[in-house]
């Protein structure tokens, strides 16, 4: 096939609708319905609500404006207690389960003898249901019933009444989040730590390099890109934890353990009120959006130093 | 400074034997070449002298002590890497003070040997810089001045210059011969590549199949090569080989194969005498067949036609049929206009001449 070259000289016109394109649109067809109708949707329909007086027993639907945005921002259950139990919550549990998983990684990325053993039971956390782990934990934790506190007075200690105090009931929640999170830092590191190139640790090994030098100076730096995924995913992750909280403590006692997503659920669906939960929901976006933005910026300068 | 010696040295890995009865004894300020084909064993060899591989059996001593249980860092040893193997999240100076701060010496004597280094290397400018904005010459520099710093016992090389291209290679390569008169530390260089194995290396192991082929000098290995393999890898282009047989009659021991027949005179005869009657394998350097030999009276001459030739500019290489085999001439006048098909006479000298075993492949002799 001769093609002249006034041919090859005129622009290609990208045809929007050419049959490769029709195709492409045709397989993102169904994904993009499903954003649309369960995510877009709901999200609208949510801010449009936000705006009006809309109760779920009364809903008149009118425009009340900025009014619920104002009583959630005054709101001294939000202010003092589920901002900065979401804000504590995230750190924490982000920063430990990472910590543990970074452990975890080290020891597994040696050989000895069980290790595949030992990282399957390590891993067993990761396939339980959040759900399930949290109704075992609140069968654990209690007053009457609970193995810790049998445990406990076996050995001659009092049982607490864990799930009825806030900070143990709090402390009792981060646990298990922590429980279930830490073999995802822990896989995920692990991978981390086995692509590292070997020679590097080779060299090392030569400059006499102990092994905490080693670890600090050659590992954890090597292994800040994957630990800024795993921090950035999990992060964002963690604030918007429902099922733990919901299913040990239901944001109890006296809603001293709400996180900002049981909060939002709680107005809207226990106090009946759809609005003031939607502009809970909003404000906590808006919330996560901007902490976001600061997470990436500040760890991808971290990425950048390191790199 | 000190001597390496290794002794009945071996390495496997499970079934597969990498390294088989390693002897050397490397003298103090030595430079020697490991050489050979990939998968030959000559890295594994030089990482059990490092001490990033265990010993399977043998002994390794440094200096006259035996490292075989030593961890690496005790060995009193550097090493620069084929990919550099820089930290590649800290600076240049950093990067060379590692092993020195690992060592606790004060940072005053970090600070200088850093400045010494630096200085001999020509990095002076690239202290405050990342590995990663170095270019490929500069980050292996920045490798050999990790060594220098430390004033190790003991240099190993692991293909430093193969992540180069070919320019920077040949210029790194005569770096590294400039250095070497300023620090003599002894030395351990592997590379696949003979070039550099005969430019740097005072002494050369020739490697194969995890089995040492031949230790010599460069000129030792050239000249005189233990077998077929030797004579085969040492020298570009590589040598010309004919499989032949020798017949003795009377006073007369002739070499034929194929379209040549050669009546060999003097010392060549008398080795060859004995091997009247068998198969041997002739190798010949392409730099050793001469077009028309024009004077000699010894030179042995023989006809081959001309089935190509390639042209270098500054000499041309021909591929001229000899019965079944091409033989490669080299060194040919650039000028001299050869026309595919034309018969040639070409000439050879006995003495540059190398006869093995067509078995066994050692040099008959």
């Amino acid at each position: 096939m001769t093609i002249s070259e006034a041919e090859l000289d005129r622009p290609r016109k990208p045809s929007l609708f050419g049959e490769r394109q029709r195709f492409m649109l045709l397989l993102i067809l169904p994904a993009a319905f499903g954003l649309a109708f369960f995510q877009i949707l709901p999200i609208l329909t949510g801010a449009n609500a936000s705006f009006r007086d809309w109760s779920l027993h009364d809903p008149k639907m009118t425009w009340v404006g900025l009014k619920h945005y104002f009583y959630v921002l005054s709101d001294d259950g939000f202010l003092k207690v589920v901002l900065p139990n979401t804000l504590v919550f995230m750190a924490v549990s982000v920063a430990v389960s990472l910590l543990l998983g970074l452990c975890l990684a080290a020891i597994l990325n040696r050989k000895f003898a069980g290790r595949a053993v030992l990282q399957t039971i390590l891993l067993l956390p990761l396939m339980v249901a959040p759900v399930v782990a949290a109704i075992m934990i609140r069968w654990m934790f209690n007053d009457q019933f609970g193995v810790v506190n049998a445990a406990l007075e076996a050995v001659g200690l009092s049982g607490q009444p864990w799930l009825a105090q806030r900070w143990s009931a709090f402390a009792v929640i981060l646990m298990a989040d922590i429980w279930l999170w830490t073999p995802w830092f822990a896989l995920l590191l692990l991978a981390g730590l086995q692509s590292l190139p070997r020679e590097p640790f080779e060299a090392a090994a030569i400059d006499g390099a102990s092994p905490w030098r080693v670890f600090r100076f050659l590992t954890l730096p090597m292994l800040r890109p994957v630990m800024v995924v795993c921090i950035a995913i999990r992060a964002i992750d963690a604030f918007r934890t429902f099922d733990i909280v919901w299913t040990i403590s239901a944001g109890g006692p006296a809603r001293s353990t709400e996180l900002f997503s049981i909060y939002a659920y709680n107005e809207a669906f226990q106090a009946m009120n759809f609005a003031r939960g939607s502009a809970a929901a909003m404000i906590g976006a808006a919330i996560i959006v901007v902490l976001a933005m600061v997470i990436f910026r500040v760890l991808n300068r971290w990425v950048e130093v390191s790199k | 400074m000190a001597e390496v010696v290794l002794k009945g040295v071996g390495k496997c890995y499970g079934p597969v034997v990498a390294v088989r009865d390693f002897n050397l004894a490397i003298a103090d300020q030595e430079f020697v070449a490991l050489v050979g084909p990939s998968g030959c064993g000559k890295s594994t060899t030089l990482r059990m002298v490092a001490g990033l591989e265990e010993i399977t059996s043998g002994v390794v001593a440094i200096g006259g002590r035996v490292v075989n249980d030593l961890p690496p860092k005790d060995r009193d040893i550097a090493m620069v890497f084929q990919n550099y193997a820089l930290y590649q999240h800290m600076s240049v100076r950093d990067n060379l003070a590692f092993g020195l701060r690992n060592r606790k010496v004060p940072e005053s004597e970090i600070a200088a040997q850093i400045l010494r280094a630096a200085k001999m290397l020509g990095i002076e400018p690239l202290l405050e810089r990342h590995p990663r904005q170095l270019s490929g010459g500069q980050q292996q520099r920045v490798a050999l001045g990790r060594c220098l710093v430390r004033n190790p016992k003991v240099f190993l090389f692991d293909e430093p210059l193969s992540n180069l291209d070919a320019q920077l290679r040949s210029q790194m390569r005569l770096e590294l011969k400039e250095l070497r008169k300023r620090v003599p530390t002894t030395s351990i260089y592997v590379t696949h590549d003979q070039v550099e194995a005969m430019t740097l290396g005072e002494r050369i192991v020739v490697m194969k199949d995890g089995l040492v082929q031949q230790v010599g000098s460069p000129l030792d290995l050239y000249r005189r090569p233990a077998n077929r393999f030797v004579a085969g890898f040492i020298g570009s282009p590589a040598m010309n080989f004919i499989d032949a047989r020798v017949a003795a009659a009377g006073d007369d021991v002739m070499i034929a194969t194929e379209g040549l027949s050669l009546r060999l005179t003097d010392k060549v005869a008398a080795t060859l005498r004995k091997h009247a009657g068998n198969a041997v394998v002739m190798g010949v350097r392409p730099q050793h067949v001469m077009l028309d030999g024009a004077g000699g009276g010894n030179l042995l001459r023989f006809q081959a036609t001309l089935s190509t030739s390639e042209q270098l500019g500054d000499q041309q290489l021909l591929d001229a049929r000899l019965g079944g085999t091409l033989l490669r001439v080299s060194g040919i006048d650039a000028a001299l206009k050869l026309a595919d098909g034309t018969m040639l006479t070409l000439a050879m000298a006995p003495e540059n001449m190398h006869f093995f075993d067509a078995v066994s492949g050692a040099a008959l002799g």
